[in-house]
Formats: structure tokens, C-alpha cells, sequence
């Protein structure tokens, strides 16, 4: 006795968050990763393009235990080059200078959110660093724990999800024990509504715009 | 197909009543467990194990052989107890049920070499067992069987129905449901307690070949499991007519007695149950599988070409899932897809529409929908990816944390 087995199961769940619109909170994955997190065995990847959705998929199919993928319903623009090598537990730093100010994380839709609040901050000539997880869970702590510093200790988390268990509580675990780093957590915080994607992104506060005024409001304090 | 008269009745009548006293002496060893849910199926285990399945000692997990799956998971002590007398592990280890240092834990999980999965959230192991059923019959083609014995107590959950609906209409009749009918429950008699017209009619209609047995007699029980095996194109149910308790004086059928030990009780019915057994040293073995299950290929998996995409274009990460999962289907034939009616919305088409055969629609019931997945995933027959909407993963949470108990404990390994 005692040899263990390893069911290989995995599971996709499309149609994530606010973003998928007009249909309505019940068709709205919003407690998912808290859900998969939960999990002691799980593997959660939440890809942000076409490219690392791909590789995401071919990884799920390689590795031990539950996986789950977060996939979304908007078209998004193609971050990565093809030939990118994913791994689980890899983070990528999707923009950088030596002058960044403020780290923003995303993922999935609210990556390009985060990209697009970057280049808000940059005409104001404040630089932020961009990282995109790949998986919530294991999540690449030292990747948030690294850049956190070197983006002068100033994060804004953004999620299209609940605001408990998801990637926010994530990096907010990450950086616990660190010294002189401040978080901002943009998730839904409410009940949502039915709307149109880019409408209700914004409303319930994951737009560029939002992200943008809360890496503004990090630098003033 | 064996006739009856090479059977030695009496041989597994004996077993039954060993696999009781067995039962008991692990419960009161141990202070706690379920002796008289055990006690209401000591005559299928007795028939299943050393009659009717097909099965190897030596590799309780081999692909070939059949699966036995026991929903009603806090009937454990008679499951170790058929596997012990079968000869996989000594009689005395039963003794070191629900202890710390044992992996004979108070409901079954896959720590021990003989389960595929963890049981005990009751209403779930039908689902997996259809799993298994469902790569047996399509996938491996090879005429192993799925036996999953489901109390009563648990018929009134939803996903039990959700699984039985999947059975019927994917016509598994490589599958026998047994139905342990004991009428009592935890707290109280079932609602339906001993109307077997009620659930014969119930399992009819949902399309099963359903036989009411006296689930205590060891001949109606052979004759059942044999006529499942020549029933094509439905599954059968087998509605075992049974008493919590049976064969302890002054329990049986008793209510107040769901998950005690026996106690001081344990011994008088011990003696009682022994004079009661006409060869004590009666010793019964496992038959072999007939047929070997094809040899598959599931590691390092890869896409069949790289991502294609230009930095101009906008692609939702859902449709790249669906161009993805085809793309893992080139390149292996045991990457299949399961899905809740979602196909078009999740993309998992793509590969139905390359590959039909290796898309299986679990239509809206996504419990059915991961506990299938967790049976078609079971001794590495298969590379499962299992779709829907995020929000409706959230019903199958039960699941999802029983396939935790169905894992290791170690964290999960990225590919080398």
C-alpha cells in the first residue's frame, strides 16, 4: 500500500468576469479563483493573449493534479512572440525601465488595462512596470516581491474577479512580510450588471483610467 | 460465462459473514466507523470480489482489469476488508483502521494502492465511475467492467440522477450500478425505504436494465452480475434489497445505529456471525482480467505546430483554448474533450469538430461534467480537458475538492 495517484483533470472555464457583458452576473465567473485557489493541489493559469493561452493549454496537459484555466470572452491584442517559453510559476515583466515608479499587475483582460493605464502614466512622465503572472497559483512570489522593490514599492493589483481569493489576495500574501510596500487592490466589489464589456470594465473600476489614478494616488502618499 | 453449478455457494456465503466479523473488529478496534453499512453489503462484496470481477492481486490499479468504485464511501472497512481477503494485505493490518500511521483511512482515499478516487461526499462516485465505463467502452475497447455500489441514503442526491442520465444515454453497459438498499440513513429511515417497485420504475425510466434482488442471497446476486454481463446497449442497475445490520442480533435493521462501533456488542455477534460459517478457513481468489487494455502514451504532450498569431490581431484567450486543444489532439490520441453544452461558447469544438470521437458531451450537468472527467482521467487511460463557463464550475466545487483526495499531497510539478 501507500502508492499514491495523481489524477491528471483539466478544467476550463471561459467567460470570466465582468468583462463577458451583457449577459449578466449569472453567467459571470467571479469567484473562481478563489474557488481553484483553494485548492492545495491545483494549478491555476490565467493567461493574458493567444500565445500564452496555447502554451497554458500544452503545460495543463504536462502537469500533475487539477489544473484550471481561466480563459475570457473579449478579443485581446497579442503580447507575446511566438516563440515565448512559458513556465508554471513564471511571471513575465511585460514593460520595464530602470525609472519605474509603480508596479501594476493584471491579468487576462485587466493586463491590457494595466498596459494601457502604463502608457496613461507615461505621457504624465511617471514609468510603471508591468507583470503578468501567467498562473495564480503557485504564484511567482519572488517575481512580485523583486519588482515591488524595484518599482519603489508601490503596487496596483487589478482583477476582474471578487475582490477575496482571487489574484489581488495573492500578491497582497506575497508581499506580507515586506517592508515599505503599499498595495492597491482594483477588483469588483459589488454585484455587477448587465452593460457592455468596455462599460462595465470601467464601471466597476478595472479600466485604464482607474488603474492610472491609483498609481497616481500610491505616488502621492 | 461459469454455470452455477461450479459455484461454491456456501464459499462466498462464508466470505460474507468473514467480511462482516472482519468489519466489526476494524470498527471496534478503531472506536468509530460504520459496521452496519458495511453489514447491508457483505453478500455483493462477497460475490463482486470473489465471483464476479475480474481483477489482479499484484496491480490493484491495473488498466486491464475491472473497477470497482463504492460511493457510499464510509462503508471503507468492508472495502479493506474484501482487498485483505483477497490477499493484497494481512487480515490484521484492518486493525490499524483510522489510525494516523495507516492509510487506511475512515472513508477510502488513493493513498491506498487499490482507489482511484476519494469517497465519502456522498452522490459523486456514479459520475466517476461512468468515466471509467466511458474510456472502457470507447476509448480502450477492452471488456474490462465498472461496478459502483451507491447506498440509498445517497440516491437522493442530484448528481447521482445527473450520472445516471449520462450512463443511459452513452448506453454503458459495461457498467452495473448496485443500488444497496438498506432504508435507513443517518438520522432517519430514506424516504423511500424499502419500495423497490419505486426504484425500479425510477431506474427503468431513466433508460437502465434494472433488476430487484434479495441483495442477502448470494445466488440472486450471481445470477444479477451474470445477466449484466449480456445486456448490450444500457447499463443495469442492480437494486439490492438489503438491511442495515444484517446478521447482528438485535441491529439489524435497526435505527440509532449509523457510524458506531459495536463495542461491547462486537463480540457476542462475532460468535454469532462465526457459527454461523461453515469453513472457517474458507480462502476465495481473484480471477484475471480477460483482456489486456491498450498500452497509452500520456506524457510530454505537445502542440502540434506553435502559436501562430500576428502582434496586429485580436484573439480572445478562449478561442486560442479551442485552437490549442486541437492542436494537443494532433499529436496524441488520448487527448480528449469534455464539456456542459458550452462547445461553441468555450471553443472546446475545435477539437469535436477534428476529432468527434474524442468529445464527450456531458450536456448541463457539470457535476457530471468533472466527476467524469475525474473517471476518464483514472489510471492514466486518458489527457482530460473538461470545459464550461467559469461560473458554472462553482456547483462543482464538491467534486473538484474530492479530486484533491484523489491526488497526491505533493505540490504539482511543471513538466521537465
Amino acid at each position: 500500500m501507500g502508492a499514491i495517484s495523481q489524477s491528471d483533470m483539466n478544467l476550463v472555464g471561459s467567460h470570466c468576469g465582468v468583462s463577458i457583458g451583457e449577459d449578466g452576473p449569472s453567467q459571470m465567473g467571479l469567484e473562481d479563483l478563489a474557488l481553484f485557489r483553494a485548492v492545495p493541489t491545483a494549478t491555476v493559469f490565467y493567461p493574458s493573449d493567444a500565445v500564452s493561452t496555447e502554451r497554458a493549454v500544452e503545460l495543463a496537459a504536462n502537469t500533475k493534479g487539477i489544473c484550471y484555466i481561466r480563459t475570457s470572452r473579449p478579443e485581446t491584442a497579442i503580447i507575446y512572440d511566438s516563440d515565448t517559453v512559458f513556465k508554471v510559476g513564471e511571471a513575465k515583466i511585460v514593460r520595464e525601465s530602470a525609472q519605474d515608479k509603480v508596479l501594476l499587475i493584471g491579468a487576462g483582460i485587466t493586463l491590457h488595462e494595466a498596459l494601457a493605464a502604463a502608457d496613461d502614466l507615461q505621457k504624465k512622465g511617471v514609468s510603471a512596470r508591468v507583470l503578468d503572472p501567467f498562473t495564480v497559483k503557485p504564484l511567482d512570489e519572488r517575481a512580485v516581491r523583486e519588482h515591488a522593490r524595484a518599482a519603489g514599492g508601490r503596487v496596483v493589483v487589478v482583477e476582474d474577479h471578487y475582490q477575496a481569493g482571487g489574484l489581488g489576495e495573492a500578491v497582497l500574501s506575497a508581499l506580507a512580510a515586506e517592508r515599505d510596500v503599499v498595495v492597491r487592490h482594483l477588483c469588483v466589489r459589488s454585484v455587477p450588471r448587465s452593460g457592455a464589456p468596455a462599460q462595465l470594465v470601467d464601471a466597476f473600476g478595472l479600466s485604464a483610467r482607474h488603474v492610472a489614478a491609483a498609481a497616481q494616488e500610491l505616488l502621492q502618499l | 460465462m461459469k454455470g452455477d453449478k461450479n459455484v461454491n455457494i456456501q464459499a462466498l456465503k462464508d466470505m460474507a459473514n468473514k467480511l462482516r466479523i472482519d468489519s466489526i473488529v476494524a470498527t471496534n478496534a478503531s472506536k468509530s466507523g460504520h459496521p452496519t453499512s458495511c453489514a447491508s453489503m457483505a453478500e455483493i462484496m462477497s460475490v463482486l470480489f470473489f465471483h464476479t470481477m475480474r481483477y489482479k492481486i499484484s496491480a490493484p490499479r491495473d488498466p486491464s482489469s475491472d473497477r470497482f468504485i463504492l460511493s457510499k464511501g464510509h462503508a471503507a472497512p468492508i472495502l479493506y476488508a474484501a482487498w485483505a481477503e483477497a490477499g493484497l494485505f494481512p487480515v490484521e493490518d484492518l486493525k490499524n483502521l483510522r489510525k494516523f500511521e495507516s492509510d487506511l483511512e475512515g472513508h477510502p482515499t488513493p493513498r491506498l494502492s487499490f482507489i482511484d478516487v476519494g469517497t465519502g461526499s456522498l452522490g459523486q462516485g456514479l459520475a466517476v465511475a461512468a468515466g471509467m465505463a466511458y474510456v472502457g467502452k470507447y476509448f480502450d475497447q477492452t471488456p474490462y467492467r465498472v461496478y459502483c455500489l451507491v447506498g440509498d441514503g445517497e440516491a437522493a442526491e442530484g448528481s447521482i440522477w445527473e450520472a445516471l442520465h449520462f450512463a443511459s444515454h452513452y448506453k454503458l453497459d459495461n457498467l452495473v450500478v448496485i443500488f444497496d438498499v438498506n432504508r435507513l440513513g443517518q438520522s432517519e429511515p430514506t424516504s423511500l425505504q424499502h419500495q423497490m417497485d419505486v426504484y425500479d420504475a425510477r431506474l427503468k425510466a431513466f433508460g437502465f436494465h434494472s433488476l430487484v434482488v434479495d441483495g442477502h442471497d448470494v445466488s440472486e446476486l450471481i445470477k444479477a452480475f451474470d445477466e449484466a454481463a449480456t445486456v448490450t446497449g444500457k447499463p443495469t442497475a442492480v437494486i439490492a434489497k438489503t438491511y442495515k445490520g444484517k446478521g447482528f442480533p438485535n441491529i439489524e435493521d435497526k435505527e440509532n445505529w449509523h457510524g458506531k462501533a459495536l463495542g461491547a456488542e462486537g463480540e457476542k455477534i462475532i460468535k454469532h456471525l462465526q457459527a454461523q460459517i461453515t469453513d472457517g478457513g474458507v480462502s476465495l481468489s481473484a480471477r484475471a482480467p480477460t483482456a489486456d487494455a491498450p498500452r497509452v502514451h500520456l506524457r510530454d504532450v505537445t502542440l502540434s505546430a506553435p502559436p501562430a498569431y500576428e502582434r496586429a490581431q485580436r484573439v480572445a484567450t478562449r478561442l486560442a483554448y479551442g485552437t490549442a486543444l486541437r492542436k494537443l489532439a494532433d499529436t496524441n490520441m488520448r487527448v480528449i474533450a469534455l464539456d456542459g453544452d458550452t462547445k461553441n461558447s468555450t471553443f472546446s469544438d475545435k477539437l469535436r469538430n477534428a476529432y468527434p470521437e474524442r468529445y464527450v458531451e456531458c450536456f448541463i450537468a457539470e457535476q457530471t461534467l468533472v466527476g467524469v472527467a475525474m473517471g476518464a482521467a483514472c489510471r492514466q487511460r486518458a489527457i482530460v480537458f473538461a470545459s464550461t463557463f467559469a461560473a458554472f464550475f462553482t456547483r462543482t466545487f464538491d467534486q473538484v475538492t474530492s479530486s484533491t483526495s484523489s491526488t497526491s499531497t505533493t505540490s504539482p510539478t511543471s513538466p521537465t
